[in-house]
């Protein structure tokens, strides 16, 4: 499949001028300043080929909102190459912007005072576009995504999860074929997380999107993305899909059985119990020294099971464990 | 599943269009329309300028009373017909300067600039929309003042050329405060220099008094300066109106126009490589 986006070595650092305490040293600042390099990205180098879903996460400062503002034109790298759709983002920006998407989860692309019905429309003369197509595409996404009650009402009036809505169908109007997706759920309920991310996901495969997505909650890379790249200290640590990330990083299962008994005690090696309340009993299992089967038959052994949960751990114990160990 | 959004024809071609008369003008209606929805607002900005006015008529009144020897010279009730409308420009003007300073100081700016357009051009033309919707506004409070007042009112021909420069006088205000505001990339918050565009407009404008009661060359300095473009020259027709008056002052506003619009262009590219460089 061809890539769609390729980054060879790209660095990028910033230049801070040290401010010293008091007047003296701000005195100090302003006569023989002190300077000091931050490489925010430090040599990274990937490719995403089209329809791929791609999950960019790290801690905060590692460097992902850099690679990300890079990749879509609005940060000039200090060193090496990345090229999006064979253009190169930072001196192509806006013949890029045609054909990428983009939505922040904590910044409006909409006009707050005024209905989103307006933005969508002044939308349409920004990005060039026909009338009845644009009409066509707009009428569907509102029915997709169940705006259409909304569309008369400012947006600055609409709750956090209705505008979140309505800033993914502004990205999407000009029917993008790259997706960028900073934070897309952030501060929004269960259920409105749940619909950003079937939206996105059935968006992308329908549509053969590619999607590049950074975020903290690790159920949005689990649900929405098959790849993840972990940046650290700028550097990529793992570069992997996500299902083989979970398995390597862990290779753990979560057992969780529901009991007549207050709890089921299982004598296996490899096994250790989560703290849970009665009646449940969370089983951490480590299928290098058992596997699961041997662990639900010996439950099952004793009877009054009433029911059996096999999970991967979370995604979040996953990263964690990722940053822990390029730490060491 | 409901359907799936028809895929549209788009145009990214080979090199992006500017800024179309199309996008600009849908900018332009945006940014009405944003005035009028905030009525409240436009309803208490209309309401303050007749306060306003009604100080100042009475302040100008007394000065004419008092035969203070530069307004003899003047028609009866000129004065407060040309503070009417250098206020009326003034209060019309929106403040695009904290929507770029907000913008840049925020990151909000980034957004933008995810566009295939021209930010700034964007910005200009909704707050030039959102000047149409203003001026029309305090035009009808003023109007409303004026008729109550009794005072004579200018010959039809000087409201026309009341009208065309006082409009294009506030589009020379946005431009001021537009590079006002893109000063927001190097200084943050830019209160200090709005301050001093907003003494020279009033100073140099002739906001409350016309330029040519100056000693002769600060009034040749002033009637030259972009402040009296936005200001003095269209207030001074409610005073002598005249057609040669008038294009002689819609030219000087047209050059300054352009020479800020030149102005707003540069200083918006050396932030925009600043930030390319920096980051918002």
């Amino acid at each position: 499949m061809s890539a769609v986006i390729t980054v060879q070595d790209l660095r990028k650092s910033y230049r801070y001028a040290k401010r010293g305490r008091g007047l003296i040293g701000a005195l100090r600042g302003a006569v023989a300043p002190e300077h000091q390099t931050i490489a925010a990205v430090d040599g990274i180098s990937f490719e995403i080929a089209a329809g791929e879903r791609v999950a960019i996460i790290g801690p905060n400062g590692a460097g992902k909102s850099t690679t990300l503002k890079i990749l879509s034109g609005i940060l000039e790298p200090s060193a090496g190459a990345a090229r999006v759709f064979g253009l190169v983002p930072w001196l192509q920006r806006k013949m890029l912007a045609y054909r990428i998407g983009v939505v922040f989860g904590q910044r409006s692309q909409l006009w707050g005072e005024l209905p989103a019905r307006d933005s969508f429309a002044l939308l349409r003369r920004i990005y060039d576009q026909d009338a009845a197509p644009f009409a066509r595409r707009l009428d569907s996404l509102v029915e997709r995504f169940e705006v259409g009650d909304l569309l008369g009402q400012p947006v600055q009036r609409m709750s956090l999860g209705q505008r979140m809505r309505c800033e993914i169908i502004a990205s999407l109007l000009h029917a993008p074929s790259l997706l960028f997706l900073d934070e897309p759920t952030i501060g929004l309920d269960i259920t409105a997380k749940a619909a950003i991310r079937d939206f996105i996901t059935e968006q992308a495969a329908n549509e053969g999107q590619t999607v590049v997505l950074t975020s903290h909650d690790t159920r949005d890379i689990e649900l929405v993305c098959d790849r993840v790249i972990v940046i650290n200290a700028g550097r990529i640590v793992v570069d992997q899909p996500t299902d083989q990330l979970r398995r390597q990083f862990l290779g753990r299962k979560l057992v969780t059985l529901q009991s007549a008994a207050a709890r089921i005690v299982i004598d296996l090696p490899g096994i250790q119990v989560r703290p849970s309340a009665p009646h449940t009993t969370i089983l951490e299992v480590d299928t290098r020294l058992v596997r699961v089967e041997q662990v639900i038959a010996a439950a099952l052994k004793d009877g009054g099971i009433e029911d059996i949960t096999i999970e991967d751990p979370p995604m979040e114990e996953v990263v964690r464990e990722i940053y822990a160990s390029t730490h060491q | 599943m409901k359907s799936m959004p028809a895929p549209i024809s788009r145009r990214p071609a080979a090199a992006p269009s500017l800024n179309s008369a199309h996008g600009l003008i849908a900018a332009a209606r945006m940014g009405a329309a944003g005035t009028l929805a905030g009525w409240p607002v436009l309803l208490g900005r209309g309401g303050f300028y007749v306060v306003a006015m009604s100080i100042l008529a009475a302040l100008w009144d007394k000065v004419a009373a008092e035969r203070v020897p530069h307004a003899l010279v003047l028609p009866a009730g000129g004065l407060v017909i040309y503070v009417g409308v250098t206020e009326w420009i003034m209060m019309s003007t929106p403040a695009i300067h904290l929507r770029l300073e907000d913008d840049i100081r925020s990151g909000a700016l980034e957004v933008h600039l995810l566009r295939p357009k021209l930010y700034l051009a964007q910005k200009i033309a909704e707050t030039v929309g959102g000047l149409a919707a203003r001026t029309s506004v305090i035009a009808a409070a003023a109007m409303a003042l004026l008729l109550v007042s009794g005072r004579t009112v200018p010959a039809p021909a000087a409201w026309v050329y009341i009208v065309v420069l006082g409009l294009v006088g506030g589009v020379i205000v946005v431009l001021l405060y537009a590079v006002t505001g893109l000063c927001a990339f190097w200084i943050r918050r830019t209160m200090p220099v709005y301050l001093i565009v907003q003494k020279m407009l009033f100073l140099l404008g002739g906001l409350f008094a016309p330029v040519s009661f100056y000693p002769r060359w600060m009034a040749q300095v002033s009637e030259a300066s972009p402040f009296a473009a936005a200001l003095y020259w269209p207030g001074v027709q409610a005073l002598h109106p005249s057609a040669s008056l008038f294009w002689r002052a819609l030219g000087l506003q047209l050059i300054w126009i352009g020479l800020l619009s030149g102005l707003a262009a540069l200083v918006w590219r050396a932030g925009l490589r600043k930030i390319l460089r920096q980051g918002v």
